[in-house]
């Protein structure tokens, strides 16, 4: 049986009406590919539509990681769409797909450790010609420990404090879709809801985010919508309460 | 032995000589920052620079001050044009293979020095240069110009560095070329502008090392080690640290005459990199573990 056929095989038979249905943003359909020679992604279908939080959960080694480069071009796509804003970008370059309205986090790696906050967010804003001090306010007011201490180094700050950096750095583009691979991992539980509570008023403000999140549960009580992944392709997708309350993905994926 | 005496014939040769190996070892610590390979044409790139500033010297008999920003600026597209034939065409294999490259590159440029300008040594100006006095610091002008020369040029690289959004952009790649890929700055641009900077340093480095001594074939070869030690020393990918290194191990070449024979002196570099290497890798200012 093709991967495609386990994936639309284990489509929820009745979507339910999503809470925003609004224009997609993002959309990738049946997208392979992988690192080397071998595929590790095998028909991944995602989409995200405008002011949505779509979270990828999943156990180790699904891709969800994985997807995400995908669509930032750091893998080899071999099949499949991923259109941005009706325009497919599989294969394009990663500084083409920043100024397209990307931006990305990575989860480790995220930040320039011998360059100050002021010029991480600068960093960020690298591909914006004139003005840039309204973004840096607007990501200073987003993240006031970051205005703080703004000639510090960023190699010298608390893990939490460099996620900061790190998200502060990919909005300074002010993107349309924002992509955040892990952003909470190794956090203490105060950072982990700070993370949190500014992805959703990032959401508010009018952005799309897609958020691969180990911490599966927190993360789904505010997710618009879902996608579970296994083996690298789609098993499930639905709302994020859909998804929590889905007894097989409880027990599979989110334990118990 | 008075104190002025080790001040003229020790310590100022000391900082003349470690001002050149200066201006050679920034441009190596940028390469292995940004680039991240040990670049071994380095030394023979100075050499081009400095026989380049003769060329126009001897062709339009001009003062070798004059010649300095010419040489710097076809060093500089010489530079770039070795990368855009060679080490770009390389850049996606195994660093070592760019490394050894190099060395060729090394030898060609060698090469045609030696086809144009021949293998005798050779002056920018003949005639010998008293030192003069200066409250008992006997110094030669050129040498003077050469501390000179030296921080001015460094001081407006450190300046473009940490001021400018390019120089930022170089420093970014630096401290992480993932990153600074997936915040749009491109790597060919950032790329050319690194080889443009080395190679006015290399035709600075070469030109000072002429205008002080004589100008031979071999004279950016055998400064390749003494540059490689100091740029190590400073902390690789740290500017500033380059330029302290450089100091060092050119004052600690010219003290070392104190203490062991002279021909040993170029043995003083590889020492001085063994320590570095044994003692604290990272240099000392924190640069980059190799």
């Amino acid at each position: 049986m093709t991967s495609q056929a386990i994936a639309e095989r284990s489509m929820p038979k009745n979507t339910a009406p999503q809470k925003y249905s609004g224009k997609p943003i993002l959309t990738m359909t049946d997208v392979r590919g992988g690192y080397g020679d071998a595929d590790i992604l095998h028909g991944v279908n995602m989409q995200v539509t405008e002011q949505q939080i779509v979270v990828i959960v999943g156990p180790n080694g699904a891709g969800k990681s994985t997807a995400m480069k995908a669509i930032f071009g750091l893998l080899k796509v071999r099949g499949g769409s991923i259109l941005v804003n009706g325009t497919d970008i599989a294969g394009w370059k990663p500084n083409r797909i920043v100024q397209h309205g990307v931006c990305y986090v990575p989860q480790v790696n995220n930040i320039f450790r011998e360059m100050t906050i002021h010029e991480n967010l600068e960093m960020g804003a690298f591909l914006r010609k004139g003005d840039i001090s309204a973004s840096l306010e607007r990501v200073y007011t987003l993240f006031p420990d970051l205005k703080e201490r703004r000639n510090a180094l960023a190699g010298n700050l608390s893990g939490g404090q460099r996620q900061m950096v790190a998200m502060g750095r990919a909005l300074m583009l002010d993107p349309s879709l924002l992509l955040l691979d892990e952003p909470t991992a190794g956090l203490s539980p105060k950072y982990m809801e700070q993370i949190f509570e500014i992805t959703r008023n990032l959401r508010d403000a009018g952005l799309s985010i897609l958020l691969v999140e180990q911490h599966a549960k927190q993360a789904l009580a505010f997710a618009d919508k879902g996608y579970v992944l296994a083996a690298g392709s789609n098993r499930h997708e639905g709302t994020g309460q859909e998804l929590l309350a889905d007894r097989e993905v409880a027990e599979m994926f989110l334990g118990g | 032995m008075p104190f002025m005496e080790f001040v003229n014939f020790y310590l100022m040769p000391g900082i003349v000589l470690g001002s050149i190996y200066a201006l050679g070892a920034v441009g190596i610590t940028l390469v292995f920052g940004i680039l991240r390979f040990a670049h071994l044409a380095h030394g023979d790139l100075a050499t081009l620079g400095a026989f380049a500033a003769l060329g126009v010297v001897t062709i339009f008999g001009v003062s070798p001050w004059v010649a300095l920003p010419v040489a710097m600026v076809a060093c500089a597209f010489m530079a770039i044009g070795i990368d855009k034939l060679f080490y770009d065409y390389l850049s996606e294999r195994p660093k070592i293979i760019v490394v050894m490259s190099s060395l060729g590159i090394a030898l060609m440029l060698r090469a045609v020095v030696q086809v144009v300008w021949g293998v005798d040594t050779e002056t920018y100006t003949r005639g010998i240069v008293r030192p003069d006095d200066y409250w008992g610091i006997r110094i030669r002008d050129r040498e003077i110009y050469t501390i000179i020369a030296m921080f001015l040029i460094v001081g407006v690289l450190w300046a473009f560095l940490q001021k400018t959004k390019w120089g930022k952009a170089m420093r970014a790649m630096s401290d992480n070329p993932d990153l600074a890929l997936l915040s749009g700055v491109d790597n060919r641009k950032i790329t050319m502008l690194t080889w443009g900077i080395v190679g006015v340093l290399c035709a600075a480095s070469g030109f000072f090392l002429g205008i002080n001594t004589e100008l031979k074939p071999l004279m950016g070869w055998t400064m390749l080690l003494p540059m490689f030690a100091a740029a190590i020393l400073g902390g690789v990918g740290r500017v500033e640290g380059a330029v302290i290194g450089g100091l060092i191990v050119g004052i600690a070449e010219e003290t070392s005459v104190l203490f062991i024979p002279g021909e040993y002196k170029a043995a003083m570099a590889f020492a001085i990199l063994l320590l570095i290497l044994l003692v604290r890798p990272t240099g000392l200012l924190k640069g980059k573990v190799l």
